[in-house]
């Protein structure tokens, strides 16, 4: 693309002051993305039409949504107690299952990394079996842990858990197998044994990777943890969801205003640090 | 006698030694808070085991007749993700133009633009699902449009970042030359960008892929929403082979979209 973007600038004096078009275009163009266009588009009409989505209804249905929004924007701050205890439990629960995730993560990516035990059966099967964990959306660990544990912040922190678990596992044995063999091998000569490699060279190596993906996680955990409650855990996906199904549209417009807020700040954070980290 | 070589440097360490006091402060306050206790689980785990060994395993398939059923919720939820992804893209792809400052013929509300983006996506899809069943009814339609929203907001965000990483010498030598606003987007953006965008597109798809199944289990159809009534009504050993028939999706549309990320940016 770089090649492209030079030779755009190239202006061209033609000498009998003719208008001559100069190409822009990308010569090497890949022949595949048409392809792939096209697909796409067989591919979205066919899902179109197999949905049968009702449109005539759907549109007709479009000034309710205005309705609704406007019922949403009179704020109600009468229950403001009750919405500032979940929100609060929603941040802790997702504070909670990144920091049970990342010690968890950080040990079972142990496992995972390939340079770490140089076991090639034990990585494949723990890489294996995290891939299977992180398929399955989040909601449904949640719901499963839900009908073991019972109500309450421990489904949602054992839940959340599962899939993050999964993730950083992934990521991380990613980072730790970045780590140049030279450096495992030079203090595998002083005789250090496996553990002491792993804690002396590649896990601090790898913090400054951990410390960003952790907070991208963070992001991700959550809006799922604000979701959590809509399917039967407690927080401020609960509040929203009840107070909706209740059209008490005012207390649900403050509920979501304030995951908004949240997240938007945990972004704004994010964003300061990876800046200060790159 | 034994000395101790650091291995990293002085300023990082102290860094480092910030955010784990940092992490462990949270920790304490949060599982004060929600009196979340690891003992707790650990002492129910003869519960969580047989939970696992008795209701769940072996899985075990649906009854014959529900299994037509099942394969075509499967077809609805990636067909929820393909389309509504595909047709978030196009609108994403306008909004984004007037959404980048160096690229909009409007640059003053490039801002309003992207912060329009940025509301949209910080409230999760679930919830506007929810704000949208209460105003549009239950249905599959009602999903599509949850998706849409996040991943609309989602693209016009990346590929607001695509342009301004790609395209600014270009767009600004055509801007000299006298180009308008579709020359310009046709003839510097499009190609400069395309393999980019086409490749958030991918990921999208992918994210979809599971958002949609959330959606469904909210009242949004498919497969998701199989499951959950499978689990609602205690059939555990059915609800794990759907689960796996969900993983199973999940990680032939991540292989897929692998390999055609690899021959787009080729």
């Amino acid at each position: 693309m770089s090649v492209n973007s030079k030779e755009n600038i190239l202006v061209l004096n033609s000498p009998k002051n003719k208008p001559k078009r100069i190409p822009v275009k990308c010569k090497q163009t890949n022949r595949f993305i048409p392809v792939f266009l096209i697909g796409v588009v067989v591919l979205s009409v066919l899902s179109l039409v197999y949905l049968e989505i009702d449109w005539i209804k759907m549109f007709s249905r479009i000034p309710q949504i205005g309705e609704v929004f406007w019922d949403l924007g009179h704020l109600d701050f009468a229950n403001i107690d009750l919405i500032f205890t979940s929100l609060i439990e929603t941040i802790s629960i997702a504070v909670l299952s990144l920091l049970y995730s990342l010690i968890l993560g950080i040990i079972f990516g142990m496992f995972a990394a390939r340079n770490v035990f140089n076991i090639p059966f034990l990585s494949v099967i723990t890489q294996s079996f995290f891939t299977f964990l992180r398929a399955v959306p989040t909601p449904v660990w949640v719901l499963l842990m839900l009908v073991c544990l019972g109500m309450g912040p421990q489904a949602g922190v054992a839940g959340l858990c599962v899939h993050t678990t999964a993730f950083f596992t992934k990521s991380f044995a990613q980072s730790f197998e970045s780590i140049p063999d030279e450096t495992i091998e030079a203090l595998e000569v002083t005789g250090a044994n496996k553990l002491t490699v792993f804690t002396n060279a590649i896990l601090p190596a790898a913090v400054s990777q951990i410390v960003a993906w952790a907070g991208m996680r963070l992001e991700t955990n959550f809006s799922e943890c604000a979701i959590l409650g809509m399917v039967g855990a407690g927080g401020i996906g609960f509040v929203i969801s009840n107070s909706l199904q209740g059209y008490d549209y005012g207390t649900a417009g403050v509920a979501i205003l304030l995951v908004f807020i949240v997240a938007y700040c945990i972004e704004r954070i994010f964003v300061r640090i990876k800046k200060k980290f790159a | 006698m034994k000395k101790r070589i650091p291995l990293i440097a002085h300023d990082l360490k102290r860094l480092y030694t910030a955010f784990i006091i940092t992490a462990l402060v949270l920790f304490v306050v949060c599982s004060f808070l929600t009196e979340f206790n690891v003992m707790t689980l650990i002492a129910n785990s003869d519960a969580f085991w047989e939970f696992i060994t008795e209701d769940f395993f072996p899985p075990a398939l649906p009854k014959t007749s529900r299994i037509p059923g099942v394969l075509s919720s499967v077809l609805v939820t990636l067909a929820l993700a393909m389309s509504s992804t595909a047709i978030a893209a196009v609108l994403a792809f306008f909004t984004a133009l007037f959404g980048s400052e160096k690229v909009s013929p409007f640059p003053r509300f490039a801002k309003v633009v992207r912060g329009f983006a940025t509301f949209l996506r910080n409230i999760p899809a679930l919830v506007w699902a929810f704000i949208l069943f209460s105003s549009l009814g239950i249905g599959t339609g009602v999903g599509f449009v949850a998706l849409c929203i996040t991943s609309f907001a989602f693209m016009v965000r990346a590929f607001v970042e695509t342009m301004e990483d790609v395209s600014q010498d270009c767009v600004e030598s055509l801007q000299a030359v006298g180009a308008t606003f579709p020359q310009r987007v046709s003839q510097a953006i499009l190609p400069s960008c395309l393999s980019g965008f086409l490749s958030w597109f991918l990921y999208c798809v992918e994210v979809n892929i599971r958002a949609s199944t959330i959606v469904g289990m909210v009242g949004g159809g498919g497969v998701g929403l199989t499951l959950f009534s499978y689990i609602k009504s205690f059939q555990y050993d059915i609800a794990f082979s759907i689960i796996l028939l969900i993983a199973v999706m999940v990680i032939a549309v991540d292989q897929i979209t692998g390999k055609l990320r690899k021959e787009i940016l080729k």
